[in-house]
């Protein structure tokens, strides 16, 4: 068992049992003063009423009287025979077998000589008979000492009993939680061990413990999910490196065998820098992401015209796509701005815009549109291609995740996944959705305040502008 | 030009400084921050590549205390974070363009000619020539031959930046930063598409192509145009 000062079960356990020791101590000892307190003034009452009993004989037969009372009770047998004395005034006892000296009026404990067992203790009350004479009576307390020892041996044997239980009951409950605890420390440590798929054990009583485990277990659902996203994310990472690194590795051979042969290998190598590029492109685009998700670029965000963004983004991209074979539609509703970074807010749009080019034939067309609510700009860019299966829209935004159909057109599935990062960083989301046909996706992006901001941002280059001319 | 490199890693350090030696440049070399900050605080120099992370002294402290000495060299940063807040970083701390690594060489070579020629084109100019092609920057209009040329704003930015490198290659990255603002990389070949737009409409007429493509590296105005 370890020292009770390094397990908080034990000692939880033995300060509750002290608590209770403690408390059945001081029930123990108000009862008993009660007792004891209540049998001495049940003796007291009865000498008072003897002595009255007494001074009354002696009112009515003087001294004489009193004697003879006296002596006549003095010689009964009864069990709780009363000790009688009378003092004259200079204490002297001139009546009575009570040994000891001339007593304080009223109620006490006195010390008396008893001719059988010697000096004993007794409770006395002192009347005074008349102004010459005083009487005692007394009664002997052994039967109160005698309860009492009694009373203490019963309780003794109770309180020590019930320590006994206690304490029993203290360790139970120490082992008890301790039990609970460690099963929980044990799934951890296998958990630790290697064992990722371990759980922790849950109770039927769905108590606290239970609770505390179910909690746990929903924690390590979530941190197992990461830990496979990010095996995932790594062996598709190594996955899209080799198809370039492969290539490139072919190209190199073949550049090898040409320049054994002394042929050019100009063209080898342009083409190896191509395979090279694509990879640094995918590494590129890993850790804009990256960037993205930890939220930095935060700091630089100024107000954008969306509206002007888009318009732009749409003139660039409108002939390129229709070089492609497409077209592109655009709508933009005006003045609609939002806090943000301009150049991740048109990559996220662009490649939404690609994306849909890359995975519609020929001749689809695609639109771009903003609109916006009260608080939310939608920029939205939709298709009329194949769409995408419904049961598949929801995974589509996690990295590289590709559909099995589109693992023929290129890219590494992470554009999708930069748009969301990209969303999110503005506080707002990515939506996608069937537009039947053809696939919808809907940036929605909290709007700025606005263009009043805007135009602070452009008062710099103004007064710069001013300041040129004031110089000239 | 006097093209000061500053680069720890040995090998990129010797690629620049054989790349640029051959097109004419005179190369100086420093190891680390602090050197770089003694060579240019006390030679003439016409532009400096910098690395972001050099020993003892990194170089946005460098380009810092050069700038605030009051020394204007051109410099442009290389580096192998190619994060906003780095570029943004580097920007403000007085760097005139930013290059992340790796790098294709002619990509760096045209970077340094358009930041060796920046100071000679500092004054504001509202019209550019190059040949018979004459921009009006204030009328946003241009002419060829005498004939005008109706381009779209994108297109005429285009011609603008390629007419002020004076026959100098413009590489495509160098027009998505300048044109379109953007420092990313995206699918679609616009610049392509808006020079065959813009070459299409200069040379209407069976003129000869005004501009020339360099092949994997970008454009530059033709000598005859």
């Amino acid at each position: 068992m370890p020292s009770w000062r390094s397990s908080a079960a034990y000692r939880i356990a033995l300060v509750n049992f002290t608590a209770f020791a403690l408390g059945l101590a001081v029930l123990g000892t108000v009862i008993f003063k009660a007792m004891h307190i209540s049998f001495t003034s049940q003796l007291d009452a009865m000498l008072t009423e003897e002595a009255e009993d007494l001074a009354n004989e002696y009112r009515s037969g003087g001294e004489r009287e009193l004697r003879r009372t006296i002596a006549e009770r003095q010689s009964g047998s009864s069990r709780s025979r009363m000790l009688y004395a009378v003092f004259a005034p200079g204490g002297r006892r001139i009546a009575g077998g009570l040994n000891t000296p001339r007593p304080e009026l009223g109620v006490h404990s006195i010390m008396f000589v008893d001719p059988r067992e010697g000096a004993d203790s007794a409770r006395g009350v002192a009347v005074d008979l008349s102004p010459d004479e005083r009487l005692l009576v007394a009664a002997d307390a052994d039967w109160i000492e005698r309860i009492d020892r009694t009373v203490i041996a019963y309780f003794a044997i109770a309180f020590g009993s019930a320590c006994a239980l206690g304490l029993a009951g203290a360790l139970f409950l120490a082992r008890y939680l301790r039990r609970r605890l460690q099963s929980i420390s044990r799934a951890a440590e296998a958990i630790i061990g290697g064992n990722v798929r371990m759980r922790m054990p849950i109770g039927d009583r769905r108590d606290e413990f239970d609770n505390l485990a179910l909690t746990l277990n929903r924690m390590l659902d979530r941190i197992e999910g990461l830990l496979e996203n990010l095996r995932q994310v790594s062996s598709d990472v190594a996955h899209d490196l080799r198809t370039p690194l492969a290539r490139l590795r072919t190209r190199l051979e073949e550049g090898a065998l040409k320049a054994a042969n002394g042929e050019s290998t100009a063209a080898v190598i342009e083409e190896s820098i191509g395979n090279v590029d694509e990879v640094l492109s995918l590494f590129a685009a890993i850790l804009r992401i990256a960037e993205v998700e930890a939220g930095q670029t935060r700091r630089y965000f100024k107000a954008v015209d969306l509206s002007d963004l888009l318009t732009e983004l749409a003139e660039s991209y409108a002939p390129a796509i229709e070089d492609g074979g497409r077209t592109l539609q655009s709508s933009m509703e005006t003045a609609v701005a939002v806090e943000g970074d301009r150049e991740l807010l048109a990559q996220a749009v662009i490649n939404l815009v690609e994306n849909a080019q890359r995975h519609t034939p020929r001749g689809s067309s695609i639109r771009l549109t903003l609109t916006s609510s009260a608080t939310t700009a939608f920029v939205q860019v939709t298709d009329d291609g194949p769409g995408v299966p419904a049961r598949e829209l929801g995974s589509m935004p996690k990295r590289f995740s590709r559909l099995e159909t589109s693992r023929s057109t290129p890219g590494y599935g992470l554009g999708l996944n930069l748009v969301r990062a990209v969303a999110k960083l503005h506080d707002g989301r990515l939506v996608l959705k069937n537009a039947d046909p053809g696939l919808s996706a809907v940036i929605e992006l909290p709007k700025a305040e606005q263009l009043a901001v805007a135009a602070d941002d452009r008062i710099p280059d103004l007064s710069k502008k001013e300041g040129k001319t004031a110089s000239a | 030009m006097r093209i000061l490199v500053a680069e720890d890693d040995r090998e990129t350090a010797e690629f620049i400084r054989r790349g640029l030696r051959e097109l004419g440049h005179e190369i100086l070399v420093s190891r680390n921050g602090a050197d770089a900050l003694h060579v240019l605080s006390g030679e003439p120099i016409d532009v400096a590549i910098i690395d972001r992370m050099l020993p003892k002294l990194d170089g946005i402290s460098v380009v810092r205390r050069v700038r605030a000495a009051g020394v204007e060299a051109p410099v442009l940063f290389l580096t192998a974070l190619g994060r906003i807040e780095d570029r943004v970083d580097g920007l403000e701390a007085g760097a005139d363009d930013y290059l992340v690594k790796p790098f294709a060489f002619p990509e760096l070579a045209a970077r340094v000619n358009a930041l060796g020629r920046r100071k000679a084109l500092q004054e504001d100019s509202t019209r550019l020539q190059h040949g018979r092609i004459v921009l009006d920057l204030l009328k946003r209009k241009v002419v060829r031959d005498g004939d005008p040329v109706q381009l779209q704003p994108r297109e005429f930015r285009i011609l603008e930046e390629l007419v002020r490198e004076e026959g100098k290659i413009v590489t495509r990255t160098m027009l998505l930063e300048r044109v379109w603002n953007y420092h990313f990389d995206p699918q679609t070949n616009i610049v392509e598409t808006q020079m065959s737009r813009l070459r299409s409409k200069l040379n209407e007429g069976g003129k000869a192509d005004a501009i020339e493509t360099v092949r994997g590296i970008g454009y530059r105005m033709a000598d005859h145009a």
